[in-house]
């Protein structure tokens, strides 16, 4: 409300000015020629001819000037100003006498005439200016700017996996790659068969792998992306990153939830080795954790690549010993892969004599978790508003 | 796994290593070091006393109050809680100021009144060996006094994650076979145990191999005489160290072999069998009570071993309850032999039956050792447990060859791992300490032998992996290239939901993402039929009921979330989630498509002191929202039939496409999830949604001559709707109307007013010329015109 009455009077109060031109910067303002001419009036060396129409000026100019001095609202103001400069206006009157004027007087009067007036237009133009400064004033007055904002619609927020996953891919595609796609109901040849996983492999279990009645089942790791990709690709190199679902048959608790989210990349060339491997991982995790952080490779076991490690990430928290943690797994993709993907497409592309690539994929969940300390999984997943707004 | 630093030490002489750095040797070899327990007291405060007399304690039944020799000359008073000693009994004994495992520290105090000074401990408390219920009693010729960790074995656990390729390293042997290979320090004795055993073999009749591709290699040991009974102290204290139970002295034997070098042994009862062994396919039917006291029915693609009778063993997995060793047993057969991991593996599975052995039958044993392994145990068992072994040992089948020669390609070596400084000689040193043998070598490729428990070596790029495995990637240096790569279709999809998440989130949306895996009922209650679980594909095998079906549909989810919110004591709520769903297509097949949800109830914006804010958000907020998405132009709105689920419930479309729907709870199905306000959702399909903003928005000049406007207001019948008033001014050909605003609608269910079925609006209608200034005359007509095709158009009367 304070504002309004403001606005609405500041509105007024710029009306009329703009009206007489008493906006600072208009023309009728400038130059303030009145100074020097009044010193030349004084004492007056007329001839006698029409002294009482310069005393009259000199004298209007002087009632003027007094009477602003009293006015103190823009209602008054505007009388005055209708009263003096108005089309029926004390001022209007006396210069209708210049007509009666002689021509070699003319000059003289005429500069006394607008002496006057601009005495008196100036000072109406400063009543309300100071008129205006004060109005101004008054309506911050009293305002206690410590107090908060107005929330609008209210803080939205994005997920803080989205965000997670938004940073990764933002970085990697700096780095090159570009986004790939994939179902999440997959064939047991891609998810399994293709990625050279063991025909009784426990993962492949029902126990440990969500099947649909077809005889499909819901992937297990977004590696089927990589096979997905290799499948369909026209030419080398393929430098692709998957984000995505994966289905787990784990029990919801604290650490696991049947479905999570994984990042994957896989690039493929003639000439990729572990030195490309080591360099994308390296400068990703230093883009995502900060300049300063150390990752190390475990040498490690997955069917689809060999050589794999995990990598750890060493976290340092002020006043705690810093912590390896384990936070993705990586490889050369296996030959035995790119033998398959051959035997698939039917040509050589992808020949694993020539071919090599690395792969790495990462938990979304687990990175999330670290990078916010959420220490229960299942906070991702329940959706409460109280912990959606702090991301 | 767990390893005994002290049992590796038999092997290998790790003395020059820390603890921390022989972990770090393990991890960098891709052994996962999981845990590190050191066992032993490192305190010398707790010491052996012996208990000179005992009584009751006058304020407590359970407590006793004893008088115990320190050594220090005087007795020490402590009361006790256990039961199972004697005056007399030899007892570890914490002092005041030890500190015992867990960081508990011994105290003089109190004990319901009655000083104790220190406390006497069972071995679990001290934190070595196993409870035994109560005091741990202590040999009674150790002298009083004399502090404990002088006494006890003080000893390092090591809990290994062994990945599954690298089943040689489930033994104590082949873990020191391995730090040998890492470290270079030489081992103490033999790698292995295949070497050709001095023992005659024999085939026998009474020994049948029925099942080849099961079991392609059996042998039996026959023992008699033996005495039964409990383990000498060393073979006990190396078993618990691994926190294996002692059980007796034969089967203690067989699992220490087992840790010792990885075969798995059985030794049966032989004056409970029944003629020979056979080892066969189970029958229809067939039952077995194994060791774990559980009846197991069988299968018949599941391996036993048998004897004329019966089945007495699931091979390779776990032993019967009634052939077993036990006290009392004098004769023996021993039974080493080779099982095919995936035969093992699947019994194992499906009876969910687990045991040391089968971990090591499934990953897959040394072939070449099962007769080294069956040797070993014959020696400890007639050192141990006496009796005399049969001369010959009876085998049937052949051992099967598992490995074989495998060629390094040195020029893949080098692509692969990308060290420029790496020569052969460094790689081959590398496999040569693994035990590998180097057949013949060019500048190309080098032949190896490959020993035979590295089951894993078989290819090439296995030998690479094995050099980089060892070398680390330290060596490797790190390569910071890219490609250029162009995006494609996946990339504005991702590009466009990230854009749609954005813009709700600015416009005070949570970004929700509930579960993939639903139940039916969940559905059902959340669409109503028909766009309920009828289009839901189901799991084969859910793993519980809440979680049965792939979501045909983001609502069902964001209602449990709302529901949820409202329990938390949240009124106002603004979720939504981008993400996919799967429906079932008639022909069976499952679609899988990425769907934007967005779910509205309660007060428009937040209290706060500039106001509490009561008018809750209705549909038209919520359409106001879908209308501001980019890439949604025209809405066309659709209505479609309330009914218990929905009301207002309404397809969007933008021309032919399909953009989503929308609608409020049904109130009776609100209350249910305790919201006080309507619930509004909707549903889009990204792909409508993404169609919508394809290129570049092309530009529309600006108007350079002004635009007159006239209002007008005119009463219509009330289910008239404004999609064709606002159709009739966009359709209408006149060149001189720009836009038509509906700026109010007046309807009055009481009649007062208006009629009650008729309503009135009232619209601002711009006219301009885009290369004139228009005459107020022009715009009179041109208005006059409109409005009178507006009255012959539309049942509407002007004001």
């Amino acid at each position: 409300m304070i504002e309004d009455a403001a606005h609405s009077s500041t509105g007024k109060i710029t009306g009329l000015m703009a009206r007489f031109g008493m906006i600072r910067g208009s023309r009728r303002l400038h130059p303030p020629y009145s100074a020097p001419i009044i010193a030349a009036l004084y004492p007056p060396p007329l001839s006698d001819f029409f002294p009482a129409m310069l005393f009259q000026l000199d004298s209007l100019k002087i009632e003027a000037l007094a009477a602003l001095e009293s006015l103190s609202d823009e209602a008054a103001l505007e009388a005055f100003r209708i009263d003096y400069l108005g089309k029926k206006g004390k001022l209007t009157a006396v210069s209708a006498g210049m007509r009666d004027v002689p021509v070699d007087l003319k000059k003289e009067v005429g500069a006394k005439l607008n002496d006057v007036r601009d005495a008196i237009t100036g000072g109406l133009a400063s009543r309300l200016e100071a008129l205006q400064a004060a109005k101004d004033a008054a309506a911050v007055a009293g305002i206690d700017i410590t107090l908060p904002g107005r929330p609008g619609q209210g803080a939205g927020s994005l997920h803080p996996l989205t965000q997670i996953r938004d940073l990764a891919v933002r970085t990697l595609r700096r780095m090159g790659f570009t986004l790939a796609d994939g179902p999440e109901i997959e064939t047991e040849w891609h998810c399994f068969d293709a990625l050279n996983t063991p025909a009784d492999h426990p993962a492949r279990n029902e126990s440990d792998t969500f099947y649909m009645p077809d005889g499909k089942l819901l992937r297990t790791h977004t590696s089927t992306v990589q096979i997905r990709t290799m499948e369909s690709a026209k030419a080398l190199p393929v430098r692709i990153i998957a984000p995505g679902a994966a289905y787990r048959r784990d029990e919801i608790d604290a650490t696991h939830l049947s479905v999570f989210n994984q990042i994957e990349a896989l690039y493929v060339d003639v000439d990729v080795s572990l030195a490309d491997l080591k360099g994308t991982l390296e400068f990703f995790f230093r883009e995502v954790f900060g300049p300063n952080t150390v990752v190390r490779f475990r040498p490690h076991f997955f069917p689809f690549t060999e050589p794999s490690f995990e990598i750890d990430v060493k976290l340092e928290a002020k006043g705690k010993e810093a912590r390896w943690i384990e936070i993705a797994g990586c490889g050369m993709v296996d030959p035995a892969v790119f033998a398959e993907i051959s035997k698939k497409r039917g040509d050589s592309l992808f020949d694993p004599d020539k071919v090599t690539g690395f792969a790495f994929g990462m938990g979304l969940d687990r990175l999330a978790m670290i990078m916010h300390g959420i220490s229960d999984i299942r906070h991702l997943i329940e959706n409460d508003v109280r912990f959606l707004q702090q991301f | 796994m767990q390893v005994s630093l002290n049992w590796l030490q038999t092997h290998i002489d790790l003395g020059g290593y820390s603890t921390p750095q022989i972990s770090d040797i393990l991890t960098f070899a891709g052994i996962e070091v999981e845990g590190i327990e050191e066992k032993g007291l490192s305190t010398d405060k707790v010491v052996v006393a012996q208990i000179q007399s005992f009584e009751q304690h006058p304020n407590a039944d359970k407590l006793s109050v004893c008088q115990v020799d320190d050594g220090s000359g005087s007795l020490r008073q402590i009361v006790c809680g256990a039961k199972n000693f004697k005056a007399g009994d030899k007892v570890p004994l914490a002092l005041p100021g030890a500190s015992l495992p867990g960081g508990f520290e011994i105290k003089e105090g109190k004990l319901r009144g009655i000083d104790s000074n220190g406390m006497m401990c069972s071995g679990k408390e001290l934190g070595i060996g196993v409870d035994t219920g109560g005091l741990w009693i202590l040999d009674s010729a150790l002298p009083t006094g004399k502090p404990l960790n002088q006494i006890v074995e003080s000893d390092t656990l090591f809990d290994l994650e062994i990945t599954p390729n690298r089943s040689d390293l489930l033994s104590h042997l082949g873990l020191a076979r391995e730090l040998a290979a890492l470290t270079g320090l030489p081992l103490k004795g033999p790698r292995d145990h295949a070497k050709a055993s001095s023992t005659t073999k024999i085939e026998t009749s009474n020994l049948k191999l029925e099942a080849q591709d099961g079991c392609p290699f059996y042998t039996a040991r026959v023992i008699k005489g033996v005495k039964v009974g409990p383990s000498p102290a060393w073979l006990k204290a190396r078993l618990e160290s691994i926190g294996l139970r002692p059980i007796n002295n034969i089967v203690d034997i067989t699992n220490y072999v087992m840790m010792e070098m990885g075969q798995s042994l059985h030794a049966f009862d032989l004056d409970k069998l029944s003629g020979g062994i056979v080892v066969r396919r189970a029958v229809e039917g067939e039952k077995i009570l194994a060791l774990d006291g559980i009846e197991h029915g069988l299968l018949t693609e599941d391996l036993v071993i048998a004897d004329s009778k019966r089945a007495l063993a699931i091979a390779g997995v776990m032993g019967g309850e009634e052939t077993g060793v036990i006290e009392g047993t004098t004769n023996i057969l021993l039974e080493s032999a080779y099982f095919s991991p995936s035969g093992v593996r699947r019994t194992s599975r499906r009876l969910n039956l687990h045991s040391d052995s089968s971990y090591r039958f499934e990953r897959g044993i040394d072939s070449q050792q099962v007769q080294g392994g069956s040797d070993l145990a014959v020696k400890l068992i007639l050192e141990i447990a006496g009796g005399s072994a049969e001369n010959e040992l009876s085998i049937a089948g052949e051992a099967p060859i598992l490995v074989g020669t495998v060629d390094l390609d040195e020029v893949r070596t080098h692509r692969l791992l990308g060290i420029p400084t790496l020569s052969a000689n460094d790689a081959h040193g590398i496999l040569q300490k693994l035990g590998l043998i180097k057949q013949s070598a060019t500048p190309e490729k080098s032949l190896w032998t490959i020993p035979s428990y590295r089951l894993d070596l078989q290819r090439s790029v296995d030998l690479v992996e094995e050099v980089a495995r060892v070398i680390g990637l330290d060596r490797v240096p790190s390569k910071f290239t890219a490609t250029f790569a162009s995006g494609d279709a996946t990339d504005r999809q991702y590009d466009h939901a990230m854009q749609l998440r954005q813009a709700l989130a600015n416009r005070g949306f949570n970004e929700a993402q509930t579960l993939r895996l639903i139940s039916t009922p969940q559905i059902d209650d959340a669409l109503g039929n028909p766009l309920g679980a009828a289009g839901a594909a189901a799991l084969k095998n859910p793993l519980s009921e809440d979680h049965t079906t792939l979501r045909p549909s983001l609502i069902p989810g964001l209602i449990a979330s709302a529901a949820l919110n409202i329990r938390q004591g949240a009124s106002r709520l603004r979720l939504f989630e981008v993400g996919r769903i799967f429906l079932k297509l008639p022909n069976g097949m499952v679609r899988e498509e990425e769907r934007l949800a967005i779910l509205l109830s309660g007060p428009v914006s937040p209290s706060s002191w500039h106001g509490r804010v009561t008018t809750a958000a209705d549909v038209f907020d919520l359409r106001g929202v879908v209308e501001s998405l980019p890439g949604v132009t025209a809405l066309e709105t659709k209505v479609l039939k309330d009914n218990d689920t929905f009301l207002l419930h309404s397809e969007f479309k933008i021309g032919n496409r399909v953009l989503g729907w929308i609608a409020q709870l049904h109130p009776a199905r609100a209350r249910r999830i305790d919201a006080r306000q309507p619930v509004y959702v909707v549903e889009l399909l990204l792909s409508a949604l993404r169609q919508g903003s394809t290129g570049p928005a092309k530009f529309t000049d600006l108007p350079r001559f002004p635009g007159m406007t006239r209002d007008v207001a005119f009463e219509l019948p009330a289910d008239v709707a404004d999609a064709k008033v606002s159709a009739f001014f966009t359709s209408v050909k006149e060149p001189l109307l720009m836009k038509s605003e509906l700026f109010d609608i007046f309807a009055d269910p009481s009649g007062a007013k208006l009629p009650a079925d008729r309503k009135s609006t009232a619209w601002t209608l711009t006219y301009r010329a885009s290369e004139r200034t228009l005459e107020t005359a022009e715009v009179e007509a041109a208005h006059a015109r409109i409005l009178s095709a507006l009255q012959k158009a539309l049942p509407v009367t002007v004001r």
